[in-house]
């Protein structure tokens, strides 16, 4: 019994931390744009498409790096050419947009690699089970989890420390301010919006080489990264991670004794932090309430 | 009476404190003016009293009862209305349909699906009566977004009026208005006041209409409270005057 | 003020007269009667959302919840409880009904885009229930086995099962007295409030209308029109799958909205013709319909925002 827990639990921050990474790349865009991104999982799925395409030529390691750089770049061109259009408008139409734009993404996956899912594979060296008492975690878990962890890692580093990070993260406290003082706002949010959708790209090669891939693969997994932000706290990137890490450990714990209800615990997490905390577990007061 | 007792408040936004320690009475019929130089947290003591946030110190009285804990709307209902410095309307319908909802709330009638023949026409008189006190009655069809400045703001006080409330607070109302606009609205307070009894506290920018109106003047300076009197004896006051001169060299 | 009146009575006439004769008009546009009752149901759905996003100003994007819960609540009566299709009606809006008023106690402190992802995400719940819990929803498959039922008035006996004309009938009734009361709920001392909250939240507070408790009762009415649209859905399909639980189609209920004119009180209604019948036609000639419907949405949003009828006023007002 207790293994199985720790099965669930390992299995959980598995699960966590890639909605976290999926989840971080929307709220980074909502923070500074105000733009929720339901074509977050489009892009997602176009990373891994990207790589699976790309693997032959550039091999799996090749196309880890390239896919999302790819994606980022489409991600970039988007923000030129539509997203752009929506700042400052009610987000409604943010919203109606991004959807609109999901639903294109969709089909056009679907008219370029067909309507099957493709199976990926992934080097034998990280597809074997590291140890046969703990079978269920394959150097490939690892390897996702130690990603993402890079990723993240030098995410808050770079927003910390370099002058567009800081500038960043002052505009997600007070925009005016920043324009006023002479920021080019437009062209940071065109590079935030790439560097969200990058990781989304990232995080499409990563679940391609554990689920394989299919034209739907992003609309499961953008609710989670919905409540891995609502959980958190709308507002702060630690949060989101650490609401992206608690919603899939306890989706992992659940699993072990009501396996039907283990994507309901989310939503009962959500609705428990709406009740208690309502501005999310490291959430601002009044950010966007 | 005392329609309004402010008790040592204040207000700190992290490590600023905005107003520090103010206490503030006004009788019964009063009108009184705060003024200050930009900064002073006038706009910060006005929120307190209205409960757009509540005082980090300090307490609020209105007519015996301590309000300092209810939400601004809670004050809406006890008989405290206010404007603000930036117009607040409702810019998409008429003027009267702006007064109306006023009317409406205050009669008790916002949950209500319908209202009796008689009800309606006593909203209507309502309505009518202040449209004609804030010299709107021929706006009354127009779309509030669509009319000037001055007429904004006579809106913004009508819906307050329909209040029918036992203090009104004014929050710079001639900011950004032309002469002409600016002596309608004073001429406008004044009859509020004057004619029909109305206690008023208000924010004034302009000291042509502060001395023209105020019974009493407040003057808040960095926060605090910088001197207290009749227009006489704030416009003699050698602190005042420095405060004042300071800011302007 | 008279002749505005006047062609407002005008316009609503043209209106009922036009859902009256539909049946016999619409097939020479190659439409039939199935389509024109689809288009009413999910018709009254989009303006149940207006409801909210036009005339309070809040957005919720995860209406389908109520609307699915609706169909389910009608399919569930239907299949176990009472074979009559006015009590599955009734049973589908009482069920999304009382569950969008509970947990639209837990929204109505958030706003703008914080409002609709919460209510995006609290719909999905219900979708995965609906997809999980298959021993009683039929899970993937949906829920079959329920029909709608012959509607007994007394003196005489309505097929609605067979009859597709009468069925669309009983729908245009169902929905005239929706809209009827959505209409007079607008017009109302409560409505004039729910206007003033979109309008201008911060005023309405200054007026002493507690803004939180209009928004949810605003929210709970919307959620009840909703599931009765819902229930209506599920006798016309005489089915219920978890894909009517699923935001995709809230947000094809917000884009009628919005494609019609948000601001507009029939606007909806347009949006759900022009959508549905689009749809309907596109899927049928093309594979690639979703990218149609995509590309529009984006082109709305881009060109035409204040929607159709939100156009003309401007034009008629310039």
């Amino acid at each position: 019994m207790s293994q199985l827990i720790l099965f669930n639990i390992t299995n959980g921050l598995i699960v966590g931390a890639f909605y976290a990474l999926m989840a971080i790349g929307l709220s980074l865009i909502l923070n500074l744009s105000g733009v929720i991104n339901f074509a977050h999982g489009g892009f997602l799925v176009i990373g891994g498409y990207l790589s699976y395409t790309l693997t032959p030529y550039l091999g799996f390691w090749g196309a880890l790096i390239v896919a999302p750089f790819l994606t980022a770049i489409i991600g970039w061109l988007v923000e030129r050419l539509l997203i752009r259009r929506v700042y400052g408008r009610d987000p409604l139409y943010s919203l109606l947009l991004t959807f609109g734009l999901a639903f294109i993404i969709e089909d056009g996956t679907r008219q370029i690699w067909g309507a099957q899912g493709l199976p990926v594979s992934v080097p034998a060296a990280l597809s074997k089970p590291l140890r046969y008492e703990f079978f269920f975690i394959t150097g490939y878990r690892l390897f996702m989890v130690a990603m993402v962890a890079v990723l993240i890692v030098l995410l808050f580093v770079l927003l910390r420390y370099t002058r567009s990070g800081i500038r960043v993260r002052a505009g997600t406290l007070d925009l005016e301010t920043v324009s006023a003082l002479g920021i080019n706002v437009r062209a940071l949010r065109s590079l935030n919006f790439s560097v969200g959708i990058f990781l989304a790209g990232f995080a499409g090669v990563l679940a391609a080489g554990q689920l394989g891939l299919d034209p739907n693969m992003g609309d499961g997994l953008l609710m989670p990264s919905f409540i891995a932000i609502i959980v958190g706290g709308v507002g702060s990137l630690t949060g989101t991670l650490l609401g992206g890490l608690l919603i899939g450990v306890a989706a992992g714990v659940t699993a072990v004794f009501f396996p039907s209800a283990s994507d309901a615990i989310m939503y009962v997490m959500m609705a428990i932090v709406l009740l208690v905390r309502p501005r999310g577990l490291l959430g601002e007061e009044g950010m966007l309430s | 009476m005392n329609v309004l007792e402010v008790k040592n408040v204040s207000k700190r936004f992290g490590n600023l404190v905005a107003v520090r320690d103010v206490s503030l009475t006004v009788k019964k019929g009063e009108l009184r003016a705060v003024i200050g130089p930009n900064g002073a947290g006038k706009t910060t003591f006005f929120n307190l009293i209205s409960g757009f946030f509540p005082p980090s110190a300090g307490t609020v009285i209105f007519e015996d009862m301590d309000v300092t804990d209810l939400s601004a709307q809670k004050r809406v209902v006890l008989g405290m209305a206010r404007t603000f410095q930036i117009t607040e309307i409702f810019p998409e319908l008429s003027v009267y349909e702006n007064v109306r909802i006023g009317a409406e709330s205050a009669a008790g009638f916002r949950l209500r699906p319908w209202l009796s023949a008689v009800e309606k026409s006593e909203i209507r008189n309502l309505v009518d009566e202040t449209l004609a006190l804030c010299g709107l009655t021929d706006k009354a069809g127009r779309l509030v977004g669509e009319l000037a400045h001055g007429h904004q703001r006579a809106t913004e006080i009508a819906m307050a009026l329909t209040l029918r409330p036992r203090l009104l607070l004014l929050d710079e109302p001639t900011s950004g208005m032309g002469d002409q606009e600016t002596y309608e609205i004073t001429q406008l307070v004044r009859r509020l006041h004057r004619d029909s009894n109305f206690t008023i506290v208000l924010i004034e920018h302009d000291m042509r209409v502060v001395f023209h109106l105020a019974d009493f003047i407040t003057v808040l300076d960095q926060g605090a409270l910088l001197a207290e009197g009749t227009p006489k004896e704030i416009e003699a006051n050698p602190a005042v005057q420095a405060a004042y001169l300071g800011k302007a060299a | 003020m008279i002749k505005g009146r006047t062609s407002r009575l005008l316009v609503l006439a043209a209106i009922w007269a036009a859902l009256i004769a539909a049946p016999y008009w619409m097939p020479l546009f190659g439409g039939y009667t199935a389509l024109g009752s689809r288009v009413l149901v999910l018709a009254l759905g989009a303006m149940s959302v207006n409801f909210l996003l036009g005339f309070t100003g809040t957005l919720s994007f995860g209406h389908a919840a109520w609307f699915g819960l609706g169909a389910y609540g009608a399919g569930f009566c239907l299949k176990w409880f009472a074979l009559s299709s006015p009590l599955g009606l009734l049973a589908g809006t009482l069920l999304g009904g009382i569950a969008g008023t509970l947990l639209g106690a837990l929204l109505v402190r958030r706003r703008g885009v914080y409002f609709a992802m919460v209510t995006i995400a609290f719909g999905q719940v219900f979708y995965y229930i609906a997809f999980q819990w298959s021993s009683v929803t039929g899970g993937d498959d949906g829920l079959r086995g329920f029909s709608r039922q012959p509607l007994h008035l007394g003196f005489t006996t309505i097929d609605l099962l067979n009859n597709a004309d009468a069925f669309y009938y009983f729908v245009l009734v169902c929905f005239a007295a929706a809209v009827g009361l959505m209409g007079f709920i607008l017009r109302s001392p409560f409505g004039r409030t729910m206007i003033a909250i979109r309008e201008n939240e911060r005023r309405a507070r200054f007026l002493g209308i507690p803004v939180e408790l209009h928004i949810w009762i605003a929210f709970s009415l919307s959620c009840f029109f909703m599931a009765f649209a819902g229930a209506l859905y599920a006798e016309l399909n005489n089915f219920a799958d978890p894909r009517v639980l699923h935001y995709a189609l809230s947000g094809d209920f917000v884009i009628m909205a919005v494609m019609g004119g948000m601001r507009t009180f029939w606007g909806p209604l347009l949006g759900a013709i022009v959508f549905v019948v689009l749809q309907d036609y596109l899927s049928s000639v093309t594979v690639n319909w979703m990218s149609f419907i995509g590309i529009l949405i984006v082109l709305i949003v881009l060109f035409f925002p204040r929607g159709i009828l939100g156009l003309i006023r401007q034009r008629s007002a310039a």
